[in-house]
């Protein structure tokens, strides 16, 4: 373990050799590229993380088997931090200086945790989260649109669809921190536009009985409830709601909702009630590459059930990395300088509609897409949901400046 | 017993000189991956000294202990970080934030304690909990200090001139670069060693005695003539000192400090780190430190190599989930086939029947005869004063 001998196991001397013409960095060889992941493998997002790493993988297996990028196949390190930033910095430490960069790293108090790191290596980062607070970061790749722009057109496709007009209450459930808070951005300044009236409802990740906070909206009279959480808090907006005989509309986030919820008690609540607006699409949607993604899938993981903002997002995000990295390889330079320089020189990035919209990434801080998928709940479908509007950018997102 | 008396002396300096050699070579040769670890299990250790002085030593029970560790921290942050558009920071020279921080915790400590001072056991422990709670919300919130919900940076530690970052002076000892992990290595160290040190001191002297007669029976100690409100109270604030200067180097190593890392689990953390180490042992405490601390670490950097794993995603159990379940029943075995904790297997000869303590010493006053302070410690020589 310890390393004794200074001559034998000395960290002094790492050294790059350029391989062949492309010049290369950590983690790249002549015939390899490494990525790191960081997930929740063991804690409370364990199913979303094990969903997004099948999704991973299954792009980088079809991907090296039609001969990798640049010439070398791509190999993804999964590591769990167990949603705890200490074994994050940990985990982090222990790939960081074999790979290029890293393919995913979930959990906003982890990302925070990592970020003098991730200055200090000049690492690219993907993110597996939507919050506009990694905007201005140039090392962080956000995949689609920002919550507060979710949360618009949610709430822009009630007043469209379900008769919400000027002088309404709406409800909004919200996580304190990074999702909820960037959300409740949005929904303020889509209800100044409108005239709408945002009923706040700030809630802890840990909080999983709404009651009180259903209570409290039926009191105020609200017509909709917009909720951004995690699917155990829209499951019981639902069924209280229900419950209660409060039948509004709800809009959820995209990491609000999961296909397991309808199994659950809120199932038949949700079916009736919920609309999801992400920027991803659901693994359902009637386009090509998304059919093509759900026959993989099901044939590489029998029984497993294919998820928008987990398995879909995986394969999608891994897919704009190979876009990344092909750009690098172009401009004949895998370092990591070389792979943040591609990735800001990418845009139309098309994903065949996986992701809504095309994907630009030239101007920091401004959202890759400002386009959404409206799906409703459907449990024919695989990953449980249907689109029905969408991709679509609503006027009132065109001019809108993402913020917490 | 001569023989094994004579060895003894003779290897027990060797030993620690073996042990500080290695642990002054260790940057040379530890990837950052190690040094991060163990700047982690230093952190604890000195967090883990403070709470044995308390439950080990004084037993008072404590929950609350990652509420001093937060604000020894965040307080580090706050006093040596600079003012930006969304923060507040006094911008004081890094070193005096560190007393600054240390002394915030302890103050803290200071005025929890008159309900320490009313509150005994597990009530005590309920009450502390409250604080760690308390201790989130402030952090979620008071974000101007705390940088809220994303935590704010660290500023890096600096001691007359000498920076604990990669630059200024750029270092290099046997073409290893030291950077900041290497540089705090040293800090933790020193930390560690002087934080054991004057634990050691503290109740080896007469009022570690007074703690001891505290623990065993207020009103036994009270008669005695000890102000147990006053030293119960003075337990409380040492220990959320060392709370606080854990949290100090835990930020340091950290770089980015965020609420999440100061939660509920980390007072248990802390409470597993004492009872592994066995209660009431310093040294104890820093191996149950090392272990807690380091264990989750280490099995899932090797649990990668072991075979038959799911990959992961792939369904069964992978090496994220073993490492899990190893650690789980690392922590029952140690219980189970060491009843002690960790200290009697860190004595170097296990097999060697241990002398009792009581071997005469020179007969000095009060040794049998006087009823005191003395006394008590006599009582009790097992368990103050093993390393």
């Amino acid at each position: 373990m310890l390393c004794l001998a200074l001559t034998a196991c000395s960290k002094a001397t790492p050294s790059n050799q350029p391989t062949g013409e492309v010049k290369t960095g950590p983690g790249v060889t002549a015939t390899t590229i490494k990525l790191g992941s960081l997930v929740d493998l063991t804690a409370v997002f364990a199913p979303l993380s094990k969903s997004l790493v099948q999704g991973t993988q299954l792009f980088w297996k079809q991907q090296n088997a039609a001969g990798g990028v640049c010439g070398r196949t791509v190999e993804v390190t999964v590591k769990d931090h167990s949603y705890d930033p200490q074994k994050a910095v940990s985990a982090y430490r222990e790939i960081s200086a074999d790979v290029l960069g890293m393919q995913t790293v979930l959990g906003s108090p982890v990302i925070s945790a990592l970020k003098p790191s991730i200055d200090q290596d000049n690492m690219y980062v993907g993110v597996a989260g939507w919050s506009a607070s990694v905007l201005g970061d140039p090392r962080m790749q956000l995949l689609g649109t920002t919550y507060d722009i979710e949360a618009i057109a949610g709430l822009d496709f009630l007043v469209r669809t379900k008769g919400i007009k000027s002088g309404d209450k709406i409800g909004h459930v919200y996580f304190e921190g990074d999702f909820g808070e960037n959300a409740y951005h949005g929904s303020q300044f889509l209800a100044s536009k409108q005239g709408l009236t945002i009923v706040g409802q700030k809630i802890k990740a840990s909080d999983t009985d709404l009651s009180a906070q259903v209570t409290a909206l039926r009191n105020e009279g609200v017509k909709a409830i917009l909720v951004s959480a995690g699917p155990t808090q829209t499951a019981s907006v639902a069924g209280v709601a229900k419950a209660q005989g409060l039948a509004v509309p709800i809009v959820a986030n995209g990491p609000g909702f999961t296909p397991q919820l309808l199994a659950s008690p809120a199932g038949p609540a949700l079916k009736e009630n919920l609309t999801v607006v992400s920027s991803m699409a659901p693994p359902g949607l009637d386009k090509p590459a998304a059919t093509t993604l759900q026959q993989a899938f099901t044939k590489e993981y029998p029984g497993a059930v294919p998820t928008q903002v987990g398995s879909l997002f995986g394969y999608v995000q891994a897919q704009s990395t190979k876009a990344v990295l092909q750009k690098a390889c172009d401009n004949k330079d895998l370092t990591r300088q070389g792979v943040l320089t591609a990735l800001h020189q990418l845009s139309g990035l098309d994903t065949g509609g996986l992701v809504a919209g095309t994907l630009d990434y030239t101007n920091p801080g401004q959202p890759p897409s400002r386009s959404v998928y409206i799906s409703k709940v459907d449990d024919g479908a695989p990953g449980g949901l249907k689109v029905v509007d969408g991709p679509l950018v609503t006027d009132a997102a065109k001019t809108y400046t993402p913020g917490i | 017993m001569s023989d094994a008396g004579r060895s003894r002396r003779l290897v027990r300096p060797l030993f620690w000189l073996t042990v500080t050699v290695l642990a002054i070579a260790a940057p040379l040769s530890l990837t950052s991956f190690w040094l991060q670890t163990g700047l982690f299990a230093m952190a604890a250790a000195i967090g883990a000294i403070g709470l044995t002085l308390l439950v080990g030593v004084t037993g008072q029970l404590s929950l609350g202990h990652a509420f001093f560790v937060a604000i020894g921290a965040f307080g580090y942050a706050f006093l040596a970080g600079s003012s930006d558009r969304h923060l507040v920071g006094f911008h004081l020279p890094p070193a005096l934030a560190a007393v600054g921080a240390v002394a915030l915790a302890a103050g803290a400590g200071a005025l929890f304690s008159p309900i320490a001072g009313r509150l005994r056991g597990i009530y005590l422990g309920l009450a502390s909990l409250g604080l760690v709670f308390l201790g989130q919300h402030i952090l979620y919130n008071a974000a101007p200090v705390t940088g809220g919900y994303n935590g704010r940076d660290v500023a890096p530690f600096e001691l007359f001139g000498f920076s604990f970052t990669s630059t200024n002076p750029e270092l290099s000892i046997f073409r290893v670069p030291y950077g900041a992990l290497e540089r705090l290595w040293y800090l933790g160290l020193v930390l560690v060693v002087v934080g054991y040190w004057y634990a050691r001191n503290v109740t080896n002297g007469r009022p570690g005695r007074a703690l001891v007669g505290v623990r065993d029976s207020e009103i036994a100690a009270g008669v005695m003539g000890v102000n147990v409100a006053r030293y119960k109270a003075a337990a409380f604030t040492v220990s959320s000192a060392y709370a606080g200067l854990a949290g100090v180097l835990l930020a340091l190593a950290f770089g980015r400090i965020v609420p999440d890392s100061f939660g509920f689990v980390l007072s248990i953390d802390f409470l597993a780190m004492i009872i592994l180490g066995g209660l009431g042992s310093f040294g104890g405490a820093i191996a149950g430190a090392v272990l807690v601390t380091a264990l989750p670490l280490v099995l899932s950097h090797y649990s990668d190599s072991i075979p038959f794993l799911a990959a992961p995603g792939e369904s069964g159990v992978g090496a994220a989930e073993l490492a899990r379940l190893m650690y789980g029943a690392a922590v029952v075995a140690v219980l189970l086939f060491a009843p002690g904790g960790l200290k009697p297997l860190l004595r170097l000869y296990p097999l060697v029947q241990k002398e009792p303590s009581y071997e005469p010493k020179s007969p000095g006053p009060g040794s049998s005869a006087v009823p005191g302070p003395d006394r008590v410690q006599q009582g009790n020589a097992q368990q103050p004063t093993n390393g």
